[in-house]
């Protein structure tokens, strides 16, 4: 089972970078590969089962559907229920933790999936690169560091 | 019950940091306030279970004992057995997680304990930043590297 593993540094306090990634449907807001995102069925976007439907700016077409999400320990986990990607049982979870010493944030995102032996390192390299630390890189410009 | 979480970037590999942190008997090679420390009965410093006596610079003896040593998660648990200073029930846990961006190590140190009544702030104040962040700049120190430069992150 492929695993993607991107963490950062971002020089903010957690509770700051969480206040903005922790909206499920918040993705074009601060990710520069999103378009736009809607909540399916009208569900508030921290309600856990609820789905979001959003396009790439390549106007790619995935649903994601929110597993977990946590306040206290900022983190959240969801699925990949359809995407063009050739994968499966796709799972991900971004999570942040307060660096104490300068009050920054240590921001990791990881992701577990199945697919074939052949596309694994293109997957594992486009969504370690292009959406785990494109959004991690979209957060330091934004917190300035 | 207290409970003191620190943590720092420290600007090196994660496998270089975890190599001088991993032997549960090296803390008197970079930590200021341990003055020396020996395993007890001659057991190798990663079994599980293996005490660590060791004194303070003050000549205060101590007694902790390995609960969890993992390499595959760069993670190590401990609890305290004898000390002179009234920490009770204590049980710390430090583990180290790789930045990617920019290849740093994210470094945790947290433990709970009790006190005797009243001393709390005082404890958790010694503990917090005499050792663990004591112990950042130490380990910094002996690795030789720079310090935290708050405003840049990776």
């Amino acid at each position: 089972m492929p695993r993607v593993f991107v963490s950062s540094v971002i020089n903010a306090p957690a509770a700051k970078v969480w206040e903005r990634v922790r909206d499920f449907n918040a993705l074009p807001r601060w990710h520069p590969r999103i378009r736009e995102s809607r909540i399916e069925n009208g569900e508030p976007s921290d309600k856990i089962g609820c789905v979001r439907a959003f396009s790439l700016q390549n106007g790619d077409q995935l649903r994601e559907k929110l597993l977990g999400l946590s306040d206290y320990d900022m983190f959240c986990t969801y699925a990949i229920l359809e995407s063009p990607m050739p994968l499966t049982n796709y799972i991900a979870n971004l999570r942040l933790t307060p660096i104490t010493d300068g009050d920054r944030t240590f921001a990791e995102w990881t992701a577990e999936f199945d697919c074939e032996d052949e596309a694994a390192d293109d997957l594992v390299n486009g969504i370690g690169g292009n959406v785990f630390q494109g959004g991690f890189d979209a957060l330091k410009r934004h917190f300035g560091g | 019950m207290v409970k003191i979480v620190k943590s720092t970037i420290l600007e090196a590999p994660v496998e270089a940091v975890w190599a001088v942190l991993r032997d549960f008997n090296g803390h008197d090679q970079w930590h200021t306030v341990v003055a020396d420390s020996q395993i007890e009965r001659g057991q190798p410093s990663d079994k599980i279970g293996c005490v660590r006596r060791f004194h303070l610079a003050d000549g205060a003896e101590l007694r902790e004992q390995l609960l969890m040593l993992s390499d595959i998660d760069m993670a190590f648990s401990y609890c305290l057995l004898d000390t002179p200073i009234p920490l009770l029930n204590y049980v710390a846990h430090v583990r180290l997680i790789p930045v990617t961006d920019g290849d740093m190590t994210f470094w945790h140190w947290e433990s709970r304990f009790d006190t005797p009544p009243g001393r709390e702030a005082e404890l958790e104040k010694q503990v917090g930043e005499d050792i663990y962040e004591g112990g950042f700049r130490a380990v910094r120190d002996f690795m030789g590297l720079s310090s935290p430069s708050h405003g840049g992150g990776a």
